[in-house]
Formats: structure tokens, sequence, C-alpha cells
């Protein structure tokens, strides 16, 4: 009786055993490639439907976390963005992410712009848009559709749709001709504010990007002025008997930070555009300069050689706790605070060699991320990921725009009419 | 039964235990059938059910977009386009499509608590049955099987040595499908687990992401340990160790250090 039980007990658990097995993975390694993604041109007008979807095509594999497929090798041929793609063609093609759109002029003039956004694997629509514009500005059309698919795949927003006001630079080596301009991030609509008789320096945006302060030398002493994108009028900021220099807006854009100099010696100043009020923030008499804000405006950093060399410092926005932050090798300057507000991108002097390089706002973790000798003065796109920067090109040849991601992958020249510097990013477009 | 004539009550051999033991025993070996064959009781679970969400558009006009005014270099003139907010997608008359597998993070709110519960069900019964066993089985003969029962209730956890190559298998092969966000903030923030289902040629069967708190980067990790899912199948693993690897109960997504 007993080997019964036995045997019967042994026949459970034999039964049991199999069932219940399972499996735990962890995942440590990854193969970061851009995302391949199929966009095919927008259906309706072949001329505006081509044109929209290149430069979504362009904005996406120019940021670097994109691949966007040759139409030639697709095999579906959409015809219709309200039908369901076949998602196995696209698959077959390696596609990840597809796009479909479609361009349509309305009765009143506007035109309309429809695109969808669908997960091949997934075999769903991800995003579903409509935009609608004069037919002029299809181009902010295409970054905005470029800014909602970036955003959707990598839940951090876009940076298509601003603008990149710079220097450009004309003329022979001993009679250069600096004039103002700006352009669309993508270098496009190139566009000249000042006509270059007079010498302009380190523009910068204001949030609402319709303004711009940037440093001149109209007269003989360099000057602040506020420049209207919209009206073209620009008027000096402030009438001080000395220098002016290096402004840069707050993020509700109400107050400039800029740095004056008085018998000799350079501090930070802070103005309140509205009541024109100026308050002074540091009082060294080492030279103090570069003011950039933090995102939510309540601290300032800045550049200070007060410890001897150029190091970046931070402070309150009214001047309280002034701190040197950065300890790494060789001088550090120009410091911009990321709009994300974890990282300060700025330019390291070692030797001969310039380079841009970001820390944590507590200086920690110091990275130089571009790899020419002559770079700096960085600036940040809005999402806080994408800089760029003066790069000076060898035997005196002038300079050009470069952009590089924060992981310092990316790094590409930025297309402008002729030599340029000084680049300053706008935010989104409103 | 088919045990033999031991198993018929006679008058020199009555059945110990009465009919109330016997009645336990039948018990018993019904619970285990049930047990091993639960899960064909479960309907499987569709596959990738395409859900549509459309907008029903007007009819389009196919008239030629106007040719851009030539931009003159002086005079700055900038029209602000007009963004209207999108109208809501209107459902088609097609039947509702179960939750695709894209995760839906709701990042407005308050962060829920995690769900992070292990299976109780399937480990209390072990352990019953185990301590039946222990009860059934006299005590100068130990259960042959015994070592089947730790490993009952070991599958639960951790992988044990059986099964650490094919975890190791499993590792090689996503990996290289993984392509999560780069440069963000807080890498720990695409930390994400997922539980799937395996058929037996490899093929991805049911995915559920078990990951339900995070933002926007968190989205886009999970997105992209989906991707990774789905890009690197069919899973080539030995097919005879099917019932080891046909359910992955936690597969967690690792970004590196960037």
């Amino acid at each position: 009786m007993k080997k019964l039980l036995i045997l019967c007990a042994a026949l459970l658990v034999a039964s049991i055993a199999p069932a219940a097995a399972a499996l735990q993975v962890d995942i440590t390694q990854s193969n970061p490639q851009p995302l391949p993604i199929a966009i095919p041109d927008f259906l309706g007008d072949p001329q505006a439907g081509a044109n929209i979807a290149g430069v979504v095509r362009a904005d996406l594999e120019r940021s670097g976390l994109f691949r966007p497929l040759d139409q030639k090798g697709f095999v579906e041929h959409i015809t219709d963005i309200n039908k369901v793609p076949t998602f196995a063609s696209w698959r077959s093609i390696t596609a990840q992410g597809l796009v479909t759109g479609q361009v349509a002029q309305q009765p009143d003039g506007r035109l309309r712009v429809d695109f969808r956004l669908w997960d091949v694997y997934g075999e769903s629509q991800m995003l579903g848009l409509q935009f609608f514009t004069t037919p002029e500005n299809w181009r902010r059309i295409a970054h905005m559709v470029s800014d909602a698919i970036y955003e959707r795949i990598t839940g951090e927003k876009g940076y298509f749709d601003t603008r990149i006001v710079f220097i450009s630079e004309s003329g022979p080596a001993l009679k250069r001709v600096k004039r103002l301009a700006i352009m669309d991030e993508d270098g496009a609509n190139p566009i000249f504010l000042t006509k270059g008789d007079y010498m302009v320096l380190t523009p910068r945006f204001n949030p609402t990007a319709q303004m711009i302060a940037y440093m001149s030398y109209i007269g003989t002493k360099p000057r602040v002025y506020l420049f209207d994108i919209e009206t073209g009028k620009q008027e000096m900021l402030g009438n001080f008997p000395n220098m002016t220099f290096s402004p840069r807006f707050s993020p509700d854009g109400n107050r400039v930070a800029l740095t004056l100099e008085t018998a000799g010696n350079s501090d930070v100043y802070m103005m309140d555009l509205r009541s024109r009020a100026i308050q002074r923030l540091t009082s060294d008499p080492a030279i103090d300069t570069a003011p950039s804000f933090s995102p939510d405006g309540k601290q300032v950093a800045f550049e200070s050689d007060r410890g001897g060399g150029q190091q970046v410092y931070l402070m309150g926005a009214d001047g309280s706790n002034q701190h040197r932050i950065s300890f790494g090798p060789g001088r550090n300057g120009t410091p911009v605070w990321s709009p994300r507000g974890d990282l300060i991108a700025f330019t390291k002097q070692q030797g001969s060699i310039f380079s841009i390089c970001v820390m944590r706002t507590d200086g920690s973790g110091e990275r130089v991320i571009t790899t020419g000798h002559h770079d700096e003065g960085p600036t940040w796109a809005p999402n806080g990921r994408v800089l760029m920067f003066t790069r000076e090109i060898s035997n005196n040849r002038g300079s050009q725009i470069w952009s590089v991601d924060v992981t310092g992958r990316n790094e590409r020249q930025v297309l402008t009419p002729g030599s340029a510097s000084d680049p300053a990013w706008s935010p989104l477009i409103q | 039964m088919g045990m033999g004539r031991q198993m018929r009550p006679t008058v020199d051999e009555p059945w110990p235990l009465g009919i109330a033991g016997s009645a336990l025993f039948h018990g018993l070996i019904l619970a285990a059938i049930i047990f091993t064959f639960h899960r064909n009781f479960t309907a499987p679970e569709d596959s990738h059910v395409v859900p549509v969400d459309l907008v029903t558009i007007a009819e389009k006009t196919n008239v030629a977009a106007q040719a851009p005014p030539t931009p003159e270099p002086e005079k700055i003139d900038r029209p602000q386009p007009v963004l209207e907010a999108p109208p809501e997608p209107q459902m088609a008359e097609v039947e509702p499509a179960p939750e695709p597998p894209i995760p839906k993070f709701d990042i407005e709110k308050e962060k829920p608590k995690p769900v992070d519960k292990p299976q109780p069900t399937k480990k209390q019964q072990a352990q019953d049955f185990n301590a039946l066993l222990n009860k059934l089985t006299a005590p100068d003969k130990p259960v042959k099987t015994a070592k089947a029962g730790p490993r009952v209730i070991q599958a639960q956890g951790l992988g044990n040595a059986m099964t650490a190559d094919l975890m190791t298998a499993l590792q090689n092969m996503i990996y290289r499908c993984y392509s999560p966000p780069t440069g963000v903030p807080n890498p720990n923030d695409l930390v994400v687990t997922y539980s799937l289902m395996l058929n037996p040629d490899g093929t991805v069967g049911r995915v559920q992401l078990l990951t339900l708190d995070g933002n926007s980067y968190t989205r886009a990790g999970a997105e992209a340990a989906s991707r990774a899912i789905y890009g690197c199948q069919p899973y080539r693993l030995p097919p005879e160790r099917y019932n080891e690897w046909h359910e992955i109960t936690r597969m967690t997504f690792h970004p590196p250090e960037q």
C-alpha cells in the first residue's frame, strides 16, 4: 500500500514541475542607432507634398536620431492617409516608423497639412495632427511636423521650428564686414538685419523670439542694442558712459543681464526692461562678464577671473551666493545654462586649444564634446540637447557655425551664406 | 487506474483508508490534472489586431499650391501661422481594437505606485502540495522526486543554473535591436520591465508593459524596448526546452549610463 502512495505522490509532483517554469531576463546592453523611418512624399499637390516631406526628412536626419529611408525602396504606395498601411511591407524594408501626410489648399486660401505617425511593429498610429497656415509658411509647418514626430519618439521637445541669429562675415581679411543675420535653423531663409556699416557682436534672442539684443560699435564705444525683428527698429539699451556688452535676456523676457565697464573694471548688472532700473550684481575688482540665466530665472552663471584665470561662477539673480563651479583644467568661460536646466555648456581653453564642454550645474561631470581646435561660444537649442558654436577655420579663412549633440555625437556644419560666427538659438517660435 | 488487482478491495486486504480516503485521493489526482493543464483553459490572446483610429476628412481639393513670394533680402515680413487644435480623431465603423502595445502614460497626473507583485497562486499551490507530499510519504522512504519540489518554487524567482543559458541567449539576441533614447537628463527614467510570451516558433505572442509610472522619457524608453522585443524575433531557442522559455515573466531594460 505504501508503494502505491509513493507512486501516486510521484505522479503528482512530476505533473506539477514542468508547468511552473518561468524566466527572467535583464537587458543591460544596448545598440543605439538612428531610427529607420519611412516618410513618403505627402499626398495632394505633388510639389508641396514633396517639399514638405523633404524638409521633414532633412530635419529628422540632421538630428542624428533618425534615418529616413529612400523612397525608391518603398514597396507599398500610400494613396490615402486615412487607410491603415500594410505594415508587413514596411517591416520588409526595415522601417520602424512610418509617416503619411497630405497637403490641401483650403477655399479661404490657407494651406492645410495632415499627417499620421505609425508604429510599424506595433501596427498602430502613434500620432495624428492637422495644421493650417498661409501657403508661404509651408516650411514652418514642415518643421512643426518634424518637431511633433521628434517629440513623440524621443520624449523630448523638438527644436526644428526655430531660428538662428548670427554674425555674417564677408569681405577681405583686412576689411571684414560683419552684418547681423537671421535664418531658419536648417539654414533656409537667410536675411540680413543690418547693413554692415557698423560692427555687431554677440546677438542674443529674447524668449518671445521677436527681439534681439546685441553689442554694437555705433560710435566709438560698444553698446547694447535691442533690435525688433518685426519692425526693424532698434534702440540703445541705456545710455551708460562706458562700455556695455554681453547682453542676455531673462527667461521671462523682462530683464537683461549685461556687463558694464566702469573705470577699467567689468561687472555684471541686471536691467529691468520695463522700468529701465539697473541693479549691480557683482562688485569684484576682477573681470566679471558673460551672464546666463537658469531656466527658472533665479540664478545666473557668469565668467570671472577673480580666482586667477577665467572660470565659471554661479550666483542668485540678485547677486547673492557667488561661488565657483568650474574646477577642471584650463580656463573656462562663456557659460550658457541649458533650457532643460540640467547642464551648463561653456568654452574651455587649454593652451591654444578651445573646445566646447558641458558640466552639471554643481560643476561635476565635466565633458569635452567637440573635436575642433578653436571651438567657442556655445548656444543651446530650446530642448537642451543640441548645441551650436563658432568654429574658426585655420589660416585665417574665417569661421563657421557647427552643431553637436549633447552626447558629443553628430557634429556637423550649419550652412550659412559665407563666413559666420556668434550663433544664438531662438526659442521655439510661438 | 490500471494499478492492478491490488487496488480492488478484497476481503483479505481491505482498502485501509475507507471512503474518505478514496475521495481524498481522487480529489488529489483531479487537482493535479487541473493544475497541470490549467493553462489550456485560458483562451490564447489575440496578437496584433490593428486598431483603427481615423479622422473623417472632407473631400480634398486638388488646388496647386501657390508659389511663395520671393523674399526681399532687407525687408522683414514674417506672417505668423495660425495653429488650430487638431480635431479629435473619430472612430470609423469597424470593431474597436484592443490596447495596442504602445504604453500610454498619463504624464500630467501624479505618479501612481508601481504595480510589482509576483504571482502568488502557483507558488502557494506548490507549497501546499509539498506539505501534502510530506504527510503522505512514509518517513523512512524519502520522496524520490523531492528535487522537483524546490525547483517549482525557485522558478518563480531568479533564474537558476538550468535557465541561465537561456537568459544569456535572449540577452544576446535582443540587445542588438534595443536602441534607447540617448542624452536624457536621468537615465533611470528609461528603465522599464515587460512580461512576454513566446510562441514555439520563437515569435512574440503577448507582450505586457509592467512599468506603470514615468515621464515622457519612460514612454520613449518603453517604446524602444517594445521595438527591440518585436524587432529581433523570431528567437532561436532550443525547442525541446520550450516549457522553460515560453514565458518571460520579467524582462527589464537597463540603458547604459551615458
